[in-house]
């Protein structure tokens, strides 16, 4: 024992070492690639929202606050956060709403189940920009599937609408960006039915926890079916719900690929959210510093909704 | 143990509750809601093969049956290739295999790159995120609850904020290392973003595999790394494969980063392809819905024969933020 040699200890040792280490190089390559892709960039745009880039040479001159500034003073950011604030309502309305139906749909087993569920997940799988094109295909001037039925002036006063080309209506109150123009309602149609199949199984999902014999026995004491829903159901997935609820504020937000297929941006400015705002300031326009801070701004808003998600539905960690 | 409740409603010996509404109706229903939720996708496919006479007339058919006297007739449909030949672009080339030569951008540049980024970092997110998620689900060790957390949040944070940053990083490597191959860029990009939802998503699958299996294997005399690969990787396989179909689905549908970080347009993918056809297509409508439905056909396809991959990886990454 006490003469074991170094030469054949070594080996043994070295391996020993390895296997207590192996977590650390189990995750290394993991942490170095979230660090430099996520946590790197995230850090680069909070620098760059203080920056002002110098336009002949490029370089970075601290001006503090200017950009936020800018941003805040600028109509396009206002009128911006006007469009999301009507895209996420009428989305988050839209989606909940069917979600709830259709689940409460099939949390009823019968026949035609299974092949439901597989068909109705089928947008789930597109593509934003699919979907885009597919909706815009519906509309587009003249030759769109849906295009008489818009132009049609007896349903649509006073001349027919035209979704993609049609500009908003005159504003009820100034400053408020309401009306919306036919294409921001039109994208929110198109967004919920692309979202609908995830929250429909979140809610569904749910909707299975929720314990058959009480439904039974509540049904057997008389109560109807809108109260076992009311006063069962509903406080039973209202956790799920607010979970949904930020998920789909959380896509809302942050989707660009349809607006930019469907109506890349217009008519106008009609459609720009704040996601396609993004797109113009930091890379149409080239305004890195306004682009950063909105860049920030745009992270903060997420940021709190990442959280109070996590909170709300608090995961269970240890088993 | 939720999605579970929803793969046994999928499967045909499920538990029936009560009925209290009559099955025909609820059956009816559903099968109305599939059908509108299916014609979308049915209206583009129809479109696609439509001639270009029949796509440019005023008001517009939706099937292209009818006669000379304009009554529906089976027989007078028209169904033709048209737009996916406008897609596709072949031309004669007598050195081709077949004596045409795909020439279409979609084919020859966009579907390439985008099957090169969907293949890779798939791979790659797979791997490392398991990697990583055996450690979180087996170890534990100091900062490990606050670096869960960390990329949970992470895993919440779009690419769309970042992509500024990310376009300056890109110029950097790129002014720094000339001639370099820029799409490995884009590949460590989707890998970076997609690797904290599915480092969560696995661990989750890991924590269902008993720890006894690796201690019996390892007091067998199997070392750590024996254990990891031969133990409990097989076990994981089916939902190591859902992260990697999530993933692949995820990276194929992707546009905005591909479109902003790559500086070039044949270092782009199909979705930037499909964009880019809006504004060449004019208004020949049936070849832009030919190219969307030449697009759309993998993912769907891969759907339809792994849903249920799907469904557990969804609920499992949903549930977590």
């Amino acid at each position: 024992m006490s003469v074991a040699s170094p030469q054949r200890a070594r080996p043994g040792r070295g391996r020993l070492h390895f296997n207590r280490t192996l977590p650390f190089w189990l995750l290394l390559p993991g942490l170095l690639i979230i660090a430099a892709i996520q946590l790197y960039p995230a850090l680069f745009t909070v620098y760059l929202s203080f920056q002002r880039i110098e336009p002949g040479t490029g370089r970075y001159i601290f001006r503090g606050l200017e950009n936020f500034q800018r941003l805040f003073s600028t109509r396009q950011f206002i009128e911006s956060i006007g469009h999301t604030a009507i895209f996420l309502v009428g989305y988050c309305v839209l989606a909940m709403t069917f979600a709830v139906l259709i689940a409460m749909l099939l949390r009823q087993r019968v026949k035609v189940t299974a092949f439901a569920i597989t068909v109705i997940f089928v947008p789930w799988v597109l593509s934003d920009v699919i979907v885009g094109v597919v909706w815009r295909l519906f509309v587009v001037p003249q030759y769109g599937l849906f295009s008489p039925f818009f132009a049609n002036p007896s349903l649509f006063p006073p001349r027919g609408i035209s979704v993609l080309t049609t500009p908003p209506p005159p504003t009820l109150i100034p400053g408020i960006y309401f009306p919306p123009a036919p294409a921001l309602i039109f994208l929110i149609f198109a967004s919920a039915w692309k979202v609908l199949p995830f929250i429909t199984l979140l809610i569904l999902a749910a909707l299975q926890t929720v314990p058959n014999e009480v439904l039974e026995s509540a049904a057997m004491d008389g109560a109807t079916a809108g109260q076992s829903f009311r006063f069962i159901t509903l406080p039973l997935i209202l956790p799920v719900l607010t979970v949904a609820l930020f998920n789909l504020i959380l896509g809302g937000i942050n989707g660009v690929g349809m607006v930019f297929s469907l109506t890349g941006g217009g008519p106008g400015t009609a459609t720009e959210v704040l996601s396609y705002l993004l797109y113009s300031i930091g890379f149409a326009r080239l305004d890195f510093g306004l682009a950063a801070a909105l860049s920030v701004v745009m992270t903060v808003i997420n940021l709190t909704l990442v959280l109070l998600t996590l909170r709300l539905s608090q995961p269970q960690e240890e088993r | 143990m939720a999605q579970a409740t929803v793969l046994t409603a999928m499967s045909s010996s499920a538990y029936r509750p009560q009925k209290r509404l009559r099955p025909w109706l609820i059956s009816g229903a559903l099968l109305l809601v599939c059908a509108l939720m299916l014609f979308p996708v049915f209206s583009t496919v129809l479109l696609s093969f439509k001639q270009q006479s029949d796509v440019r007339r005023t008001p517009p058919v939706f099937l292209p049956c009818d006669d000379e006297a304009g009554n529906f007739n089976l027989a007078a449909c028209r169904f033709v290739l048209e737009g996916y030949g406008r897609v596709i672009l072949l031309q004669p080339n007598p050195s081709a295999p077949l004596g045409f030569q795909i020439t279409g951008r979609i084919f020859t540049t966009y579907l390439p790159n985008t099957i090169l980024y969907a293949f890779a970092s798939a791979t790659f997110v797979t791997l490392i995120a398991a990697m990583s998620a055996y450690v979180y689900s087996r170890y534990r060790f100091r900062l490990r609850r606050l670096i869960m957390v960390g990329l949970l949040t992470l895993a919440g944070v779009p690419i769309l904020t970042m992509l500024l940053a990310m376009a300056q990083m890109g110029n950097a490597i790129r002014r720094a290392f000339p001639g370099y191959e820029e799409r490995l860029y884009m590949i460590v990009v989707y890998i970076g973003f997609e690797l904290p939802i599915a480092i969560w998503i696995i661990k989750g699958f890991f924590d269902t595999i008993p720890r006894e299996l690796e201690e019996a294997a390892k007091i067998d005399g199997c070392s750590p790394v024996g254990a990891l690969w031969r133990v409990v990787m097989p076990l994981a396989l089916p939902g190591l494969l859902s992260i990697f179909l999530l993933t692949f689905v995820g990276v194929w549908n992707e546009f905005i980063a591909n479109y902003l970080l790559m500086s070039r347009q044949d270092l782009r993918g199909a979705m930037y392809g499909v964009y880019d056809f809006i504004a060449q297509s004019l208004s020949s409508y049936n070849a832009l819905a030919a190219a969307c439905v030449l697009v759309m056909i993998p993912v769907v396809v891969i759907f339809l024969f792994t849903r249920n991959a799907f469904f557990h990886a969804m609920l499992e990454g949903a549930v977590k933020g």
